[in-house]
C-alpha cells in the first residue's frame, strides 16, 4: 500500500505544473483554514474608510471595499465559502454522476435507455440558466447553491461512469464473480468501481474548479447567499466602481483565477498519476 | 453650435466647453426647438413588470406608461398647477364638486375622441377603486354635463390642492372608456401596448431589452412631440449605462442612472450635465420597516430603539456619496408646503438603543437578543450595500439577522403580498401633497395585500387614521399644513416605517438634449417638449 502511494506521488511529482497547482491549493486551503485566527472579526464588517487602495494603509493590506469592509478579511473567509461549495457541490455531482452511471451501465436494457435520456434531458439546459432557476426557486442560501451546483453538473460524470463501467462489466473477473454467486451490488461497489473509479476522480477535480465559477457567477449576478463572505460576491458589489476602484474586483477576480487554475493543474497531475497508460499520450 | 460633430466637441476650448454645459434647461426657452431626432432614454431601475400597471407598481412602469397616457392637469417646477388634457378645473364655493372643462380636439391613438364620457368613466371606474384608492373616497359621482365638462361631486369637502395633487400625480392617468368599459382594467392585456392621448405611440415592446415609442402625429398639441422616436431602454447596473453613455448609446438616465463617483468624472468634459431639478413632487426615500404581524415590532419601544441603531449619516456619506440626507420625520426634506422639523429625531445611539431593547424585556440571552430576517429590496443597487450595513447595524445591538437581497419581483411580493419579512428595506416616491402618496404607508386603509408600495407593516392606529380623515375634508390650507405636521409627528413617534435617508437623485443627460427637467417630476412627463440640438 505505502509503495503505491509512493508510486502515485512519484508519477504525480513528473507534472512540474500539477506540483505548482497543488501547492496554490495547499495556501487556498491553508488560508481558509486559518481565517478564524488571522481576522478574528466578522469579515462583513465594516472596520474602515471606504475604498482604501491595497498596500496603502498596513491594516488593511488589500484595501477596504465601497462599505469600508477590509477586502483582506473577505478573500480568506471568500476561501472558505468557495472551497466549501466547490468541495461539496463535487461530492453531490459526483454521487448522482456514479449512481446514475453505474445503474444504467451494469444493468442495461431500458434501464440503461432510461437513465441516459434522463441525464441527457439535464444536458440539454443551459447550466448557468439552469443554477439560477435553482437558486431563485429555492432561494438564496449557500446550501441551495452548492445543491443546484451538483444537480448541474453531474452528468459528464455519469456519462464517464457509464462507459468504464460498460467496458469492465463484462470482463472475467466479474464474470467469475457472477459465478461465485456475488449480489449486484456487491459487484458494482467493490469489484467494478474501483477499477473505474481513477477517471472519475480526475472528473470529479475538475468539477470542484467549476463550482467555484459557478458560486461566482450566482453571487457576482446578486443571487448569492449575502449573509456569507464570497469572492464573486465581491466582484459584483465592487462592479459599479471599476472605473474608479478597479481593485475591488480585480482582488477576488485574481483569487479567483489561480484557485481555478491550480484546481485544473491538480486534476492535469491526478490523470498523469491514476492513468499512467495515458500518460505519453 | 447645432453643426458639431463629436469630434467637434471633443476638441472644443474650455469657453465652449463651458458654454456648451450651460445649454439644456437654462438656455431652452432662447432657442428655436429642433424637430425630429431619436432620443434614448433610461433610468436607474430596472425593466417594468408591464408598460402600465393599472394600480401604481412603482416607479418602472410610470415612467414607460407617462409618454402615452396622459393627466388632467400637471405640476410645475416651481409647483403651480397646468393645464395638460383639462384647461380648467375650479372648485364650486363649498368645495364639493368641481367643474372640469376638457380640452378640445384631443384624439386616442386609434383615431377616437377624447370626451368627457372617458374622464367619467376614469373617475368612477379607475380613479376612484383602483389608482386613487383613499383619496377619492368621498367622490359621489362623475357627471358629463356636456362633452367638453364633467362635474365631480364629492360628499364632503375636498381641498382645491389636494383634488389638483391626485389628478396631477401618479393615480391620475386618463385612461380610454372605449377600450377599457367592461374589462377587468387591472388584467386587460392592452396595459403592454397601452392606448392613450399623449404625444408617443407605443411601437413595440421587446422584453429584456427596450420599448420603442414613435411620434403621434395626430398629437393634440401642434408642433409637438419634437422628437420622431422615443427609446426606453434598460440596463442591469448603473456601470454599464455609465459606459452607454460614454459610447453614445443613452442620451438621458433619470434617478441616479449612472454610479455616484463616475458623475464628475462624465460631467467635468461639458459632454453630460448632472441635473438635480424635476424630483420635487416624487421626492425619493429608503424607508425601513417594522412587520407588525410580529409580535416584537409591536411595541413601540422595539421599533424607537431600533431606528436609533441606525447611522443614517453613514448610510447618506457612504452609499449615497453625499446625494443623500438622513431623514427627519415622515415627509421629505425638499417639501416646500408640509415638511417640519419640529418632530422626534433618533440620533444615532448604539448604547441607548441596547438599554431600550433591556429594558423592552430583550435583554441579551446566550449572545443574542432576537433573531430577525431582514429583506432588503434589490431593485437598487444602493439597496443591496445598505442591507448589509443594516444588518451589521443590528448585529452591533446583538440581534441575530438573516439578511436576503432578493430581486424585484421577489422582493415585491415578499414585501407587499406575502409580508414574509421581519424588516424591509424599501423604497418609495412621494408627491409634494402627501395624501395620499406619504399617508397611506402609515393609515389602516393603506393595508391592500398585493398591492406594491402601500401600508405593508398592518400598522394600524385610529388616532393617525382620523388626522389623516380630517386632512383629507380640511379646506383650509394653512388648517391642513397644520394637520399635516400633527400626521408627521405622530407617525415620526410610532415608527412602523420611516424613511432612514431622503434622496437627492440625479438625472444625467446630453448637453445637446434641451428642455428637460421643467416639470416638478420630470421622469414621469410625456416628453413632449424635449427636443435634440444636433
Amino acid at each position: 500500500m505505502l509503495g503505491l502511494a509512493i508510486d502515485f506521488a512519484r508519477r504525480f511529482a513528473r507534472n512540474r505544473a500539477a506540483l505548482v497547482g497543488l501547492l496554490l491549493v495547499i495556501v487556498v486551503i491553508g488560508v481558509a483554514v486559518a481565517a478564524p485566527w488571522l481576522f478574528p472579526r466578522n469579515p462583513l464588517r465594516i472596520v474602515g474608510r471606504p475604498e482604501i487602495w491595497p498596500f496603502v494603509n498596513s491594516r488593511y493590506p488589500l484595501g477596504t471595499d465601497s462599505l469600508g469592509r477590509d477586502i483582506a478579511a473577505m478573500i480568506a473567509y471568500g476561501a472558505r465559502t468557495t472551497l466549501l461549495i466547490g468541495l461539496c457541490a463535487s461530492l453531490t455531482a459526483t454521487l448522482i454522476g456514479i449512481t446514475v452511471g453505474a445503474t444504467a451501465a451494469y444493468f442495461g436494457g431500458w434501464i440503461d435507455e432510461m437513465l441516459m435520456r434522463f441525464t441527457e434531458l439535464f444536458q440539454t439546459i443551459p447550466n448557468l440558466i439552469f443554477v439560477l432557476t435553482i437558486v431563485s426557486i429555492l432561494g438564496q442560501k449557500i446550501e441551495y447553491v452548492t445543491i443546484a451546483v451538483g444537480i448541474v453538473t453531474w452528468t459528464p460524470i455519469a456519462r464517464l461512469t457509464r462507459a468504464e463501467f460498460m467496458a469492465l462489466r463484462d470482463r472475467e473477473f466479474v464474470q467469475a464473480c457472477r459465478a461465485m454467486g456475488m449480489g449486484n451490488l456487491r459487484i458494482m461497489l467493490g469489484e467494478i468501481l474501483p477499477n473505474a473509479l481513477p477517471p472519475v476522480i480526475v472528473l470529479s477535480s475538475l468539477v470542484i474548479a467549476g463550482a467555484v465559477l459557478f458560486e461566482s457567477a450566482v453571487s457576482f449576478l446578486g443571487l448569492g447567499d449575502p449573509n456569507v463572505s464570497s469572492w464573486g460576491r465581491l466582484i459584483g458589489d465592487g462592479r459599479t466602481l471599476i472605473r474608479t476602484s478597479w481593485y475591488i474586483c480585480a482582488v477576488p477576480g485574481l483569487a479567483i483565477m489561480l484557485t481555478v487554475l491550480a484546481l485544473n493543474l491538480v486534476g492535469d497531475g491526478l490523470n498523469d498519476a491514476l492513468n499512467p497508460k495515458l500518460r505519453d499520450r | 453650435m447645432s453643426r458639431f460633430s463629436r469630434r467637434d466637441f471633443l476638441i472644443t476650448t474650455a469657453g465652449a466647453a463651458l458654454a456648451s454645459s450651460m445649454a439644456g434647461a437654462a438656455l431652452a426657452g432662447l432657442e428655436t426647438p429642433k424637430r425630429g431626432g431619436t432620443l434614448i432614454g433610461t433610468w436607474g431601475g430596472f425593466e417594468p413588470q408591464s408598460l402600465f400597471v393599472p394600480p401604481g407598481g412603482g416607479s418602472s412602469p410610470y415612467f414607460t406608461s407617462t409618454k402615452v397616457l396622459e393627466r388632467l392637469i400637471r405640476l410645475t417646477v416651481d409647483l403651480k398647477f397646468e393645464p395638460v388634457l383639462a384647461v380648467d378645473i375650479k372648485p364650486s364655493a363649498d368645495f364639493k364638486s368641481y367643474t372640469i372643462k376638457l380640452r378640445e380636439g384631443v384624439t386616442w391613438h386609434d383615431g377616437n375622441p377624447f370626451t368627457a364620457e372617458d374622464v367619467v368613466f376614469n373617475a368612477m371606474q379607475y380613479w376612484k377603486p383602483i389608482s386613487a384608492g383613499v383619496s377619492l373616497d368621498t367622490l359621489e359621482s362623475a357627471e358629463a354635463v356636456d362633452p367638453l365638462t364633467v362635474v365631480l361631486k364629492f360628499k364632503a369637502p375636498v381641498p382645491e390642492f389636494f383634488l389638483k395633487s391626485v389628478l396631477a400625480g401618479k393615480s391620475g392617468l386618463v385612461i380610454p372608456k372605449h377600450i377599457y368599459a367592461g374589462s377587468n382594467i387591472i388584467t386587460n392585456p392592452i396595459n403592454n401596448t397601452p392606448v392613450g392621448t399623449g404625444p408617443f405611440k407605443v411601437k413595440e415592446w421587446v422584453r429584456g431589452s427596450h420599448v420603442e415609442y414613435l411620434r403621434n402625429e395626430k398629437y393634440w398639441n401642434p408642433g409637438l412631440p419634437y422628437l420622431d422616436r422615443l427609446v426606453i431602454r434598460w440596463w442591469r447596473d448603473p456601470a454599464s449605462r455609465a459606459a452607454a453613455f460614454e459610447a453614445g448609446q443613452l442620451d438621458i438616465g433619470t434617478f441616479n442612472p449612472i454610479p455616484m463617483p463616475d458623475i464628475g468624472r462624465l460631467t467635468s468634459g461639458g459632454k453630460f450635465i448632472a441635473e438635480t431639478k424635476g424630483y420635487a413632487n416624487s421626492a425619493w426615500v429608503t424607508t425601513i420597516e417594522f412587520n407588525q404581524r410580529r409580535d416584537i415590532f409591536k411595541q413601540r419601544e422595539v421599533r424607537q430603539a431600533l431606528l436609533q441603531a441606525i447611522d443614517r449619516q453613514f448610510i447618506a456619506d457612504t452609499v449615497f456619496f453625499g446625494r443623500a440626507r438622513p431623514s427627519l420625520g415622515a415627509v421629505h426634506s425638499s417639501n416646500a408646503i408640509f415638511f417640519t422639523k419640529d418632530v422626534q429625531d433618533y440620533p444615532f445611539d448604539v448604547k441607548k438603543a441596547g438599554k431600550a431593547l433591556d429594558a423592552a424585556g430583550f435583554p441579551v440571552k446566550g449572545g443574542s437578543r432576537f433573531k430577525l430576517s431582514l429583506v432588503s429590496a434589490g431593485w437598487f443597487e444602493e439597496n443591496i450595500k445598505i442591507g448589509q450595513y443594516v444588518k451589521q447595524a443590528f448585529e452591533d445591538l446583538d440581534i441575530t439577522v438573516d439578511l436576503a437581497v432578493p430581486d424585484r419581483a421577489t422582493s415585491l411580493k415578499r414585501i407587499y403580498s406575502d409580508y414574509d419579512y421581519d424588516v424591509a428595506i424599501s423604497n418609495n416616491s412621494g408627491s409634494i401633497e402627501l395624501i395620499p402618496s406619504t399617508t397611506q404607508y402609515y393609515t389602516t386603509d393603506g393595508i391592500v395585500k398585493g398591492a406594491a408600495f402601500r401600508n405593508a407593516t398592518g400598522y394600524s392606529n385610529p388616532k393617525l387614521d382620523e388626522i389623516v380623515a380630517k386632512m383629507t375634508v380640511e379646506t383650509d390650507e394653512p388648517k391642513r399644513i397644520a394637520l399635516a405636521k400633527d400626521f408627521d409627528r405622530l407617525a415620526t413617534i410610532e415608527g412602523p416605517l420611516l424613511p432612514m435617508v431622503d434622496l437627492e437623485p440625479v438625472t444625467i443627460v446630453r448637453s445637446d438634449v434641451r428642455n428637460h427637467s421643467a416639470t416638478a417630476d420630470f421622469m414621469g412627463e410625456s416628453w413632449a417638449e424635449l427636443w435634440l440640438d444636433r
